[in-house]
């Protein structure tokens, strides 16, 4: 992890310099997390894509305003979340028309890709924040204080909408399954 | 079932999560030993984790255009802020301020540019006149010449007609006064006359 942060850190002072090639592996080696994040937030794939494409842009525009290269993953993902609520609030009202998605009902006995499906009907029932939450924090492994510069906003309000997803979703997900299980010895 | 320090039991979210320091994981952990209430929030917690984990990233549909690619070329106005146009903008503004801003040239300077420039103004014309003199000079001698010639030419065949015409007249008449002469003589003498 270290040796990677090492090599961005080092791609990042290239590209300042103008070396297009190290942009590029930047893009390559940043792309299938920023696509995810973006289309599990979003929730529609040509709009994941087109706005993973505009982040990738702004990042090589304002490369030179990049204060802390260590940073860059922050920083990149701050961008994708700009542009990513961008379009939600431009297509709110038409989404607020929709109906409620539902979540799956969980067993035990699920099937990997049933259980995949379950934990997507769960995620669309969270608000947008709630949802990025999850993503930033289960999904990009991002620290709370990062996760807070991501979004900014306070670390505080950052545990308010991840613990409440957190919540929504054991409701949803962990009920059948530690009804047929005794969890014990955990630790 | 319920923990008994309620509110000051340890936050089992965090805990899961990842974000308890080592000192933080150890005490909750003790206390999780003896809590049966704690043991099944935490076990919740991770078969919820555990389920979203079972969602796997999707491939990149297809790839991020790269900054080799037409999407990133900056715009028209982006090419001013590139250090190196910026640098040849601010020379070419120096020469510029320079070119309207610099000292006007001296008086004596700017009278003897004048002098040098009607100087030479007029050779010029006096040269041109010159040529064009000598060369009209010619052409009209010439032209003189070849008048004169064709002239003389049609005045000597004018002569040469007028003098042919008056011989002529002048041997008519003669040959008609002989006859006339001859004529009276004969009458006169009855010589001749029939």
């Amino acid at each position: 992890m270290i040796f990677r942060e090492v090599e961005d850190r080092d791609l990042i002072a290239k590209a300042r310099r103008g070396n297009v090639e190290a942009y590029n592996l930047l893009v390559s080696r940043w792309e299938k997390r920023v696509f995810n994040y973006l289309l599990r937030l979003i929730g529609h794939r040509e709009d994941a894509l087109d706005i993973s494409q505009e982040t990738f842009l702004k990042a090589y525009q304002n490369l030179p305003k990049l204060d802390d290269p260590d940073r860059f993953s922050g920083w990149l993902f701050r961008i994708a979340h700009n542009e990513a609520f961008s379009l939600l609030r431009r297509r709110r009202p038409e989404t607020e028309l929709a109906e409620e998605p539902r979540p799956a009902d969980i067993n035990a006995r699920m099937l990997p890709i049933e259980l995949s499906l379950a934990v997507e009907g769960a995620l669309k029932v969270l608000s947008d924040d709630q949802r990025e939450a999850v993503l930033l924090k289960v999904y990009q492994g991002f620290k709370f204080d990062e996760m807070a510069e991501i979004l900014g906003c306070p670390v505080s309000t950052v545990k308010t909408r991840l613990y409440t997803a957190l919540d929504l979703l054991k409701a949803t997900l962990a009920p059948a399954v530690l009804k047929k299980e005794v969890v014990r010895g955990e630790l | 079932m319920t923990c008994k320090l309620q509110d000051a039991r340890p936050d089992w979210k965090a805990y899961a999560l990842g974000e308890l320091d080592a000192a933080k994981r150890r005490e909750a952990e003790v206390h999780a030993a003896a809590c049966a209430g704690c043991q099944e929030e935490l076990a919740a917690m991770r078969v919820t984790i555990d389920a979203l984990a079972t969602l796997r990233d999707e491939e990149v549909p297809r790839r991020i255009a790269f900054v080799s690619d037409k999407v990133f070329e900056p715009k028209w106005w982006q090419m001013f802020l590139r250090p190196s146009f910026a640098a040849g903008a601010v020379v070419a503004a120096a020469i510029l301020v320079h070119a309207f801003v610099r000292p006007p040239a001296s008086a004596d300077a700017a009278a003897i540019e004048g002098r040098v420039a009607a100087g030479v103004q007029q050779k010029v014309a006096e040269e041109v006149d010159r040529r064009v003199a000598a060369q009209l000079s010619v052409a009209v001698q010439q032209a003189v010449t070849k008048a004169v010639a064709d002239t003389q030419k049609l005045d000597d065949q004018r002569t040469a007609q007028l003098l042919n015409a008056a011989e002529r007249r002048y041997s008519e008449s003669a040959e008609i006064l002989n006859k006339q002469v001859t004529q009276i003589y004969a009458m006169n003498t009855g010589a001749g006359v029939r």
